[in-house]
């Protein structure tokens, strides 16, 4: 997640103290718990930013720190802005603890995929549990989008739920494959760096 | 002493070698103020469970006793009078009555027991308030949408004061919105108003508003967890939990 | 118990039409009970008041049992005994008067149809009892032709004190002088005209001889009485009562019958009204398995289901029998006054008002009311073991009644085949009981021909609708329920059963009878009475009347016949209706054989015509009619006693024989030598005669005329004219039916009418599919109307059946009473009635096959 852009945004609502954005920053990701950030990354965003030349420096104060510096956005930082308005957002990769997890259970000794499954699926119901408390809590008139975002994680887990069900019903079909092994080295010279070339 | 105490619960259909299991060999316990959600892949034995709990079929082997009182033992005359005043009853679909407005569905239960018609109606309409139906109280089903209907069935479940709330698959019917109120008024029966409610579910969002959710597969348990932070210390182990409740 | 109330009420509120056509079915079956039974007591209430004579005013009425007259020394006898303190003699008879005989005016209604003659001694007579005179005086014994009337005789007719009153007797008409007038008659009965004994004597030429001793006793206390009774019918004899006889017996009888036969019809009605209730409440109850499952589930009994159901039925069934009471009075009243102009001709009747006893109330609700119920309580029972699981999971349907199902067709099945086996004995007794399985194994064996049946009309069905499969639905809809079909298709099959059995029945006895009608009334000319079934009431001609046309030039030959009441001396092994104390009562009848036998016609069953014939000639022989033979178990060559005023003779049976006339009453045929010398009857009461080839037709009939204007109490008709009357009023008679057969085919046309909308209703999601798949209206409809005539096509060969059976068995049974009918196969009647039932079918089709095609969409997809 691209915290520039985000800082961007804030400021192209109004120019801000460095502080200040700070707590913008986070009431906006939707409060410390889901991102409690440094104030350093913002500083060091801020800097980098104005060194691309899409912010600014406003006034002349230049004693103080960049927490108390005010920044405005730039025609450039605007254009950027825009441009990533535009754009879709790519969720990032597919790192996945449980998959790791579950792929390593199939074959190690002792350990049982079943059970593994089963307790994923323990911890998910009370993470829905405790999102659904939290949801009910917060007023649809004054929050609703605490609501809405507590809704796409809650659907996430959701479809997190479904894709074990689904998992759980072909465990036997997956076991009596191989796991996914590294592409095999023919004997030889060293690849070049870069593009693996197939496994046979 | 538990509300619902079954122990060792089995279910068989049909005879030889075209014998079904539903149900092998299940136990079940629930106290005053659980909110239980039964889960489970579909043929899992789950409303299996829920009917023998609610006294609506018969075991073929194995115990239920409600309050202590063994169902077991009860003609149907009595099964029936405990169904009146000491459960209440949610399903899916055709909840309610057609021909019966909703103060009247609402205070069935009641006029079964041969209260009064003007007296039931009036605790009827109080209950219809508490669910949030207030002014819906002379409406045909027809003219109630999915979750307006659901919850009159909720009114009329609690409206003889019963203990024991069984649902089956109440929100199965309905839109999100709509179950995700209707589960949120079952967390509050069970909640504010201390009964045990033992829920039939397949839809995690719905689940996921109970204390409790056990897990059915073949007819058997093969989880439970509990969904409360401040049960969680009394957990044992998924493995000994599973086991321990599969004999 | 508010709750079942409750729910029953809006259950009936929220279904209207299928509760009004129930409700209909019971309102069928009470109109026919109901209306048919008050219909009948009434007239049989006015006809009893009509022809009985009063005789209320003293202890004892002494009378032969025949009602013929007796000696005076009986009057002696009778003052003698002890204990009687007064006694009068009377020579009296009831008088038939022609129409119109007063007023003159066929325009008008008579007023007076029936007159008493009453011959007494004024002394004694005012000795017994009071005879209050208005106007005028009383008679004294030295009168001739004077007469004591009533007010309410002389004021309809406008005559006054002084007046002539004129008579029609054999000996010619008679003028008497009104000399008193007494109050008006207050007791429903004749008119009484008064005269004195020789005065009556004369006119009715009985010298020496009373009909009647009428007697007050000197003392008190029954028990005394009744032994005074026993003592003078000690000294008196058996041919003597001590109760004045009934006329008209044979009326009453008739219509004793006739209720019989309206009851069964009405029985008939509610069975079928049974099978309706039972249809719908058994859809109602899979209609609703599962509101009751969830009724079970929140906790009602068993008892609270079973009692909704009741509930229900009990509304209905009030609702109902309470409509068809109401419609049942409605339909009396108009029956009777369509009835009484044509019973008037007959018999000379006025009927009042319907009468409604408590009792036939009381019956009328009780049958309304428990057929309902008991029709309901099946289904209803079956709903109370509906489990709670319903609402939760529907369980398959009906396997309960699939295994009744085989059960029920196995005992069909022996049911039909001792039917048949009872058919080829031909035994009356086992015909009867055979009709009965028959029909009760057909009813059973239906669910298990639906198939084979709908498959064989569909079929046929696929021809006409062909390249639709509107054929193939229709079938489909049939076989998928076929114990509903089967209960629609019993109900059509009892109303096509009773039509073609009546039409089969009419068919056979009208080809019978008018055979016989045109052989024994096809003379060229007849004198005819005015009343032919009541006999002796009629005022006949002394033999002057035959000897003149005798003497017509062109008059060939002339056969009269004379009357007397007579009693035979037998027991009857098949007793009908009310009997004297010993013996039975019978018509005798004396005709010339030579005459009769070339002028009119007796159809022989046993013995042959020319030697019974013969023997009538020849010492104390008669010829008993079939229906005498058969309820007394006579054959030629028994010796029947009969008691005559000259003693109990025996006389030989000759020959079992039927005319047109009596063939409903017991009759003997017997010379009119013997009437004359056993039963002083001379008087000619019925007279044919033929023309002789070649005559002049209009000087004869001149001649004839001429003779007849002596005699008014006779009316002339031409033979084939008076042939063509009683056909038509034989015609008259069985329109009747037609009537019956609506009473019968609406109830049929009613249970198809709600099978097929109750169908339409359980398959509203299945059409909406259809349509929303392509399916036309046009196409819809006729996959209704298509099932509709497959259900008919189902009831008619049922109904064509079990109907051919019962009309053999209703010819069987009429050929035993003595009626000479033979089986004819009725095939205009069958094609008629497959018709009629086909005609039903496509009708009843009409309303549910348009709100079929007419469902909206997307409405019939969301339908539960």
């Amino acid at each position: 997640m691209s915290v520039r852009l985000a800082i961007l945004g804030l400021l192209s609502q109004q120019p801000q103290h460095g502080y200040m954005l700070r707590a913008a920053f986070e009431a906006l990701v939707g409060g410390e718990d889901i991102w409690d950030v440094k104030p350093a990354q913002i500083y060091a965003t801020l800097t980098r930013l104005e060194e691309g030349g899409f912010v600014r420096q406003e006034g002349t104060d230049r004693d103080g720190g960049p927490d108390k510096r005010v920044y405005s956005i730039t025609p450039e930082g605007q254009k950027e802005l825009s441009s990533w308005f535009a754009s879709g957002v790519e969720e990032e990769g597919q790192r996945d603890e449980f998959f790791v997890k579950l792929m390593l259970s199939l074959n190690a000794a002792g350990a049982d995929p079943y059970r593994v499954i089963q307790a994923q699926r323990a911890t998910l119901y009370r993470k829905m549990h405790d999102l659904t408390a939290r949801r009910g809590a917060a007023d649809p008139k004054s929050a609703l989008a605490t609501i809405f975002l507590l809704d796409k994680t809650l659907m996430h887990v959701e479809a997190d739920l479904r894709w074990l069900d689904m998992v759980e019903g072909r465990l036997d079909e997956m076991r009596r494959q191989r796991t996914p092994q590294p592409p095999a080295k023919p004997r030889g010279r060293p690849r070049t760096r870069g593009v693996p070339k197939d496994p046979r | 002493m538990a509300l619902i105490q079954a122990i060792g619960l089995s279910k068989v259909y049909g005879t030889g070698d075209t014998a079904v299991t539903a149900l092998d060999h299940v136990g079940l316990k629930v106290e005053a103020g659980d909110f239980v959600a039964i889960m489970g892949p579909s043929g899992c034995g789950k409303s299996t469970l829920l009917h023998l709990v609610g006294g609506l079929d018969r075991p073929t082997e194995g115990t239920v006793a409600i309050d202590g009182q063994e169902l077991n033992a009860l003609p149907d005359a009595e099964l029936s009078r405990l169904r009146r005043r000491r459960i209440g009853f949610i399903f899916q679909f055709y909840n309610l009555i057609p021909v019966l407005d909703a103060a009247e569905n609402a205070s069935l239960p009641l006029l079964l027991d041969g209260v009064r018609a003007a007296e039931a109606r009036a605790r009827g309409i109080e209950w219809l308030g508490k669910v949030g139906l207030a002014d819906r109280e002379t409406h045909k089903p027809s003219q109630l949408s999915g979750g307006q209907q659901q919850r009159v069935a909720v009114a009329r479940a609690l409206i003889a004061g019963p203990a024991l709330i069984l649902a089956d698959e109440p929100t199965g019917n309905l839109d999100t919105r709509s179950a995700d109120e209707i589960a949120a008024l079952l967390r509050k029966v069970s909640g504010e108003w201390n009964r045990a409610v033992v829920m039939v579910t397949h839809d995690p969002r719905i689940a996921a508003y109970a204390d409790r959710i056990v897990f059915l597969k073949d007819g058997k348990v093969v989880d439970e967890t509990r969904l409360s932070a401040d049960a969680a210390g009394n957990a044992a182990s998924v493995k000994d939990r599973a086991e321990a409740l599969s004999k | 118990m508010r709750i079942e109330w409750t729910l029953a009420l809006r259950y009936l509120r929220g279904r209207r039409l299928r509760a009004l056509l129930t409700t209909l079915a019971v309102v069928f079956g009470v109109i026919v009970i109901f209306g048919m039974n008050i219909l009948v007591p009434t007239m049989m209430a006015a006809f009893q008041s009509t022809m009985l004579a009063a005789s209320d005013r003293v202890d004892l009425s002494v009378s032969q049992k025949s009602g013929e007259s007796f000696p005076a020394s009986v009057l002696e006898t009778v003052r003698k005994t002890d204990g009687i303190r007064v006694a009068q003699g009377i020579l009296g008879r009831p008088f038939n008067l022609p129409t119109d005989w007063f007023d003159r005016d066929p325009g008008t209604p008579d007023r007076v149809g029936t007159l008493s003659l009453l011959g007494l001694d004024p002394e004694d007579a005012r000795a017994m009892r009071s005879y209050a005179v208005r106007d005028g005086r009383f008679l004294s014994r030295d009168d001739g032709a004077a007469a004591v009337v009533s007010a309410s005789f002389t004021e309809p007719l406008g005559l006054k004190l002084g007046d002539d009153l004129a008579l029609p007797t054999a000996a010619g008409v008679v003028r008497l002088k009104i000399v008193g007038i007494r109050s008006p008659r207050a007791v429903p009965g004749n008119e009484e005209v008064l005269v004195t004994l020789p005065e009556a004597r004369t006119i009715l030429s009985s010298p020496e001889r009373l009909t009647s001793v009428e007697a007050n006793f000197a003392v008190d206390g029954e028990e005394k009485r009744q032994e005074i009774r026993g003592r003078l019918m000690g000294l008196l004899g058996a041919s003597y009562t001590l109760e004045a006889p009934s006329a008209g017996e044979n009326m009453a009888q008739v219509l004793q019958m006739s209720r019989i036969a309206f009851t069964a019809f009405g029985a008939l009605a509610m069975f079928m009204g049974a099978f309706i209730i039972f249809n719908t409440f058994r859809t109602v109850v899979t209609e609703r398995r599962r509101d009751i499952g969830m009724l079970r589930a929140l906790g009602a009994d068993r008892r609270t289901v079973v009692g909704t159901l009741l509930a229900e039925g009990f509304l209905q069934g009030a609702a109902g029998t309470a409509l068809g009471m109401v419609l049942g009075y409605l339909l009396a009243y108009a029956g009777i006054a369509a009835v009484s102009p044509m019973l008037g001709q007959l018999v000379r009747l006025s009927v009042g008002a319907p009468q409604v006893t408590p009792d036939i109330v009381a019956v009328s609700v009780v049958l309304g009311m428990g057929v309902t119920l008991a029709a309901g309580l099946f289904p209803a029972l079956s709903a109370g073991r509906v489990t709670p699981m319903e609402v939760l999971r529907p369980s398959p349907r009906d396997a309960y009644y699939r295994r009744a199902l085989g059960a029920g067709a196995v005992a069909g099945l022996v049911m039909v085949a001792l039917s048949l086996l009872a058919l080829a004995s031909g035994n009356l007794r086992l015909l009867s009981l055979g009709t009965i399985l028959f029909m009760v194994g057909l009813i059973l064996l239906a669910p298990a021909l639906v198939r084979p049946l709908a498959v064989a009309f569909g079929w046929l069905l696929a021809l006409v609708f062909a390249r639709e499969g509107t054929g193939t639905l229709a079938q489909g809809n049939m076989t998928r329920q076929p114990s509903r079909s089967a209960i629609t298709a019993s109900t059509t099959m009892i109303a096509l059963a009773i039509i073609v059995a009546l039409g089969g029945m009419v068919t056979s006895v009208m080809g019978s009878f008018t055979d016989l009608m045109r052989r024994s009334l096809g003379s060229d000319y007849i004198f005819v009475p005015p009343a032919i079934t009541v006999w002796q009431s009629n005022v006949g001609a002394s033999g002057s009347l035959a000897d003149r046309l005798r003497r017509i030039d062109g008059v060939d030959r002339v056969s009269t016949m004379r009357y007397a009441m007579g009693v035979a001396d037998l027991k009857p092994t098949m007793s009908k209706g009310p009997q004297p104390e010993s013996g039975m009562a019978i018509s005798i009848l004396g005709i010339d054989p030579a005459d009769f036998a070339l002028v009119s016609y007796l159809s022989f069953s046993e013995g042959s015509e020319k030697d019974a014939y013969a023997a009538l000639g020849k010492g104390r022989t008669l010829i008993a009619n079939p229906i005498l033979a058969s309820s007394a178990g006579l054959k030629v060559g028994d010796s029947v006693p009969l008691l005559t005023p000259e003693g109990r003779l025996e006389y030989r049976v000759v020959g079992v024989a039927a005319d047109i006339l009596n063939a409903k009453i017991a009759t003997v045929f017997l010379s009119q030598a013997n009437l004359a010398a056993d039963f002083h009857k001379n008087e000619d009461i019925f007279i044919q005669l033929n023309l002789a080839k070649g005559a002049d037709p209009k000087a004869a009939a001149a001649a004839i005329k001429e003779a007849a204007r002596e005699y008014p109490q006779f009316t002339m008709i031409e033979g084939r004219a008076y042939f063509e009357e009683l056909l038509s009023l034989f015609q008259k008679a069985f329109s009747v039916l037609y009537v019956l057969y609506a009473f019968l085919a609406l109830p049929a046309l009613m249970s198809m009418l709600n099978t097929l909308s109750i169908g339409v209703l359980e398959r509203t999601r299945e059409i909406g599919m259809l349509r929303a798949v392509g399916s036309t209206q046009r196409q819809v409809r006729r996959t209704i109307l298509a099932e509709a005539l497959l259900l008919a096509a189902f009831g008619v060969v049922l109904g064509l059946l079990s109907g051919l059976y019962l009309a053999y068995l209703l010819v069987r049974a009429m050929a035993a009473m003595g009626f000479p009918i033979g089986f004819l196969f009725p095939w205009g009647g069958i094609l008629a009635a497959a018709a009629i039932g086909l005609a039903f079918g496509a009708l009843a089709a009409v309303v549910p096959s348009r709100r079929a095609a007419g469902l909206q969409i997307v409405e019939a997809l969301r339908y539960e």
